[in-house]
């Protein structure tokens, strides 16, 4: 067994989302036909012989629930260690909002921290879309004496992010807080190796100080006490979730081959809940084009440029262009959908015409019936 | 553990029928239908019926299929007070042991793994049927019919009765007479291949027969026979659903063909569903250029070609330029540019190479049959695989 402990952050759910999260968090958006936007941290520290993970949320956790069960998919469903789901305790009575920053949904579960029985944490975040090769990460923070190392990007991200600047000793020098564009340094993909011990002492003076935040307050205190981080640079796709558009664009990013060859290498497989036991059906008059279709669904249609969840029914005649369709979902014909997220089973009934815009795709909540 | 009613299934045959296709594998784990293997079928329905303790008799090629089934997970019979066990031939202490030597003696090899469950039914299964049933149902038939032996039968022409088990009733439906594909049928009702036994019956029944050197031990030949002999009660349990026996390359073919449409079997019905163990791979990719009709696509698939009519397994790629109709590609099965799949059986990671040919369109000529190429084969760039041709692994084409 290795001598390191996952968390997992998936507490966090942002407004620009908008009704996608009404009844879920960000972790667990339903991601390229079937996967939860969790599985990627979860298959990461599985494919590198994490079994022992913690995964902190805060609210709205149904649904995250739901999907990892025991945690039997990723191997975490162990008799001794595996994996904790970390609901809310120990915070202060006052406390009624959702976590200020990650320092404090890691205070929030602090006595959990101080009984990992490893050495070092693993850190990352339950909403970002990138399959990293922790095994690589570990080996090459092993081979170095630093405390903490990074794990940073090689491409440009598309939403707010940290960027990490390395000195000439090929340290850390400095980071810099929440970039919209490109800039010095290299884009933080939010994941850290970091020895707990030194974790649970920047979680304690935080706390001693009123601060929350780990980027602008706890790093910033671990770097100006001369501490030492490394960065891991992972190469490839990767991008966080955090509004509508970035969402819809991601999804739309797995339509190109190479792009999702990044995603699914064959080496460390995405893995995640099996629910699925039947092929999908394509009809004698179906036409589909640049989409990916998931297992269990009848396809009489004509689909475009659309990712298609499981269990979808889209009837002869019914139209569909850019759009994505959740689990469950059922288009009658003579439907026309451009630019639309179906959350999970929605129904178009014949003849529904909508259309949202690259820029504003048209979310249908869970369960809506038009 | 007493339970009432435990399953045998029988998987340990060859079949030898399907060639290439069970050179490394029995038969139970031929891929099948797309995201399947023929095995989930007799799984499932043990599950779906409430049946939760199946021993597997494995004997012919089994590695594959013990990892496949592993403790059952995958169909939900990993349960703590039962489960699936793999059970194949062994050695007692001081004794020579023997592999089985037919399907009778399989379970009489096995009877010490009944006796632990003091079951008072015991179903015997097959591994190489595709079909939905409720076995819960025809259990409820034994018990009032108060059989010694019930035997799933299904209502078939008098010309396929010349080719199968029939059963004989008499005036008072139960069974009067078994006969082993007769040439002038006296009924229509043929033997499935399902059995439900009263296990005290069976038990007595098979140490008789494990005693006659002259047995074949074969249920068919042996132990209907003289179960009849003796007088004891044996009920035909009608059964109208679709059932198809895939034990030679056409029949495999049609069946794969009729989950084409749910008019035969209904696998999207979610009440009843065939369960299977599949690597998680992402959705199935339909490129810019790819034609797709009338076909059952499974996750992992890569499709930029035309395929019509056809049933493609997990992990199939189809390159644009490619052409694949009326066929069945079983998992990693890869089809490159330019290369025509018709009328085919294309086995496991078997690539097709660039511009061959395989299989041709019915022509009416009496040697035409299904192209069938076993697992791990590569078809080289233009060669010609003709209609009817079976190819296995390690031969050059």
């Amino acid at each position: 067994m290795r001598n390191y402990h996952g968390i997992i952050f998936a507490y966090q759910t942002t407004p620009e989302l908008r009704e996608l999260v009404s009844a879920r968090s960000a972790a667990s958006l339903p991601f390229c036909g079937r996967y939860r936007l969790i599985d990627f941290p979860l298959s990461s520290m599985r494919n590198a012989g994490i079994l022992d993970c913690g995964v902190i949320m805060q609210r709205n956790y149904q649904s995250l629930l739901d999907h990892i069960g025991s945690g039997k998919a990723w191997d975490m469903s162990r008799r001794s260690g595996g994996l904790r789901m970390l609901p809310p305790f120990g915070l202060p009575e006052y406390h009624t909002g959702n976590y200020i920053g990650t320092i404090e949904a890691l205070n929030a579960v602090s006595t959990y921290i101080r009984d990992i029985p490893q050495k070092h944490v693993v850190l990352m975040l339950g909403s970002m879309v990138a399959n990293i090769d922790l095994d690589a990460a570990i080996r090459q923070h092993e081979s170095t004496d630093s405390d903490i190392t990074a794990i940073v990007g090689d491409a440009k991200p598309m939403g707010t992010h940290h960027r990490f600047i390395v000195g000439p000793d090929g340290y850390v020098r400095g980071i810099d807080l929440y970039r919209r564009n490109d800039g010095a340094g290299m884009p933080g993909l939010e994941g850290y190796i970091i020895h707990k011990e030194v974790l649970l002492d920047l979680m304690d003076r935080c706390k001693a100080m009123n601060l929350y935040a780990f980027h602008k307050d706890a790093l910033t205190l671990f770097l100006s006490g001369g501490g030492k981080m490394d960065v891991y640079i992972h190469r490839g796709y990767a991008t966080a979730i955090r509004t509508v558009e970035e969402y819809y664009k991601a999804n739309r990013d797995m339509l190109d081959p190479e792009l999702r060859r990044q995603v699914f290498p064959a080496e460390r497989p995405v893995r995640t809940k099996i629910q699925e036991h039947v092929s999908t059906y394509y009809g004698e008059e179906a036409v589909v084009r640049r989409s990916l279709v998931a297992d269990n669904c009848v396809i009489e249609g004509e689909i475009e440029d659309c990712i298609v969840f499981s269990g979808a029914r889209i009837a002869k005649g019914a139209r569909l262009k850019d759009c994505i369709v959740m689990r469950g979902c059922t288009v009658e014909k003579g439907a026309d959908l451009r630019y639309v997220i179906a959350d999970k089973v929605t129904s178009f009934s014949e003849g529904t015409v909508l259309a949202g815009n690259e820029k504003l795709p048209l979310v249908v909540p869970k369960g809506t019936a038009i | 553990m007493k339970k009432s009613c435990i399953a045998m299934l029988l998987a340990g045959g060859q079949g030898s029928r399907l060639y290439a296709l069970t050179q490394s594998v029995a038969k139970p784990s031929v891929p099948f239908g797309g995201k399947y293997r023929i095995i989930d079928f007799p799984l499932s329905n043990c599950a779906n019926s409430g049946i939760d303790t199946v021993g597997v008799l494995t004997q012919y090629k089994p590695l594959q299929l013990n990892s496949y089934i592993g403790i059952g997970q995958s169909w939900d019979l990993d349960v703590s007070d039962g489960g699936v066990y793999i059970l194949p031939p062994y050695l007692g202490a001081g004794e020579k042991g023997s592999w089985f030597t037919g399907t009778a003696n399989a379970i009489y090899q096995n009877l010490a793994f009944i006796e632990n469950y003091d079951p008072d039914t015991v179903l015997i299964l097959s591994g190489d049927h595709i079909y939905k049933m409720d076995y819960a149902d025809m259990l409820r038939e034994h018990k009032e019919k108060g059989a010694a032996l019930t035997i799933a039968v299904q209502e078939v022409s008098m010309e396929e009765a010349t080719r199968m088990g029939i059963l004989n009733p008499g005036p008072d439906g139960y069974v009067e007479q078994f006969e082993e594909k007769p040439k002038q049928p006296k009924s229509n009702l043929a033997s499935m291949g399902i059995y439900i036994f009263d296990w005290k019956k069976l038990r007595a029944a098979l140490i008789e027969d494990e005693n006659d050197p002259n047995s074949s031990k074969d249920f068919g030949k042996n132990i209907i026979p003289s179960m009849l002999a003796e007088g004891e009660r044996i009920w035909p349990y009608r059964f109208a659903g679709y059932w198809r026996d895939v034990g030679t390359i056409s029949s495999l073919w049609d069946a794969n063909m009729d989950m084409l449409s749910t008019t035969d079997i209904n696998l999207y019905d979610e009440s009843w569903p065939i369960a299977s163990r599949c690597p998680i791979c992402p959705p199935a990719f339909v490129g810019e250029n790819a034609r797709v009709t009338h076909s059952i696509v499974t996750e992992g698939g890569e499709i930029y070609g035309v395929v019509e009519n056809s049933v493609l397994s997990p992990n199939v790629i189809v390159e644009e330029g490619a052409e694949v109709s009326y066929s069945v590609l079983m998992p990693g099965a890869v089809v490159k540019k330019g290369a025509v799949v018709k009328y085919a059986i294309i086995g496991e990671n078997t690539l097709i190479d660039t511009g061959a040919r395989v299989g041709t369109e019915p022509d009416g000529s009496a040697g035409w049959g299904i192209a069938t190429c076993g697992p791990n084969i590569r078809i080289r760039k233009k060669a010609t695989v003709p209609a009817g041709a079976m190819i296995y692994t390690g031969e050059e084409v």
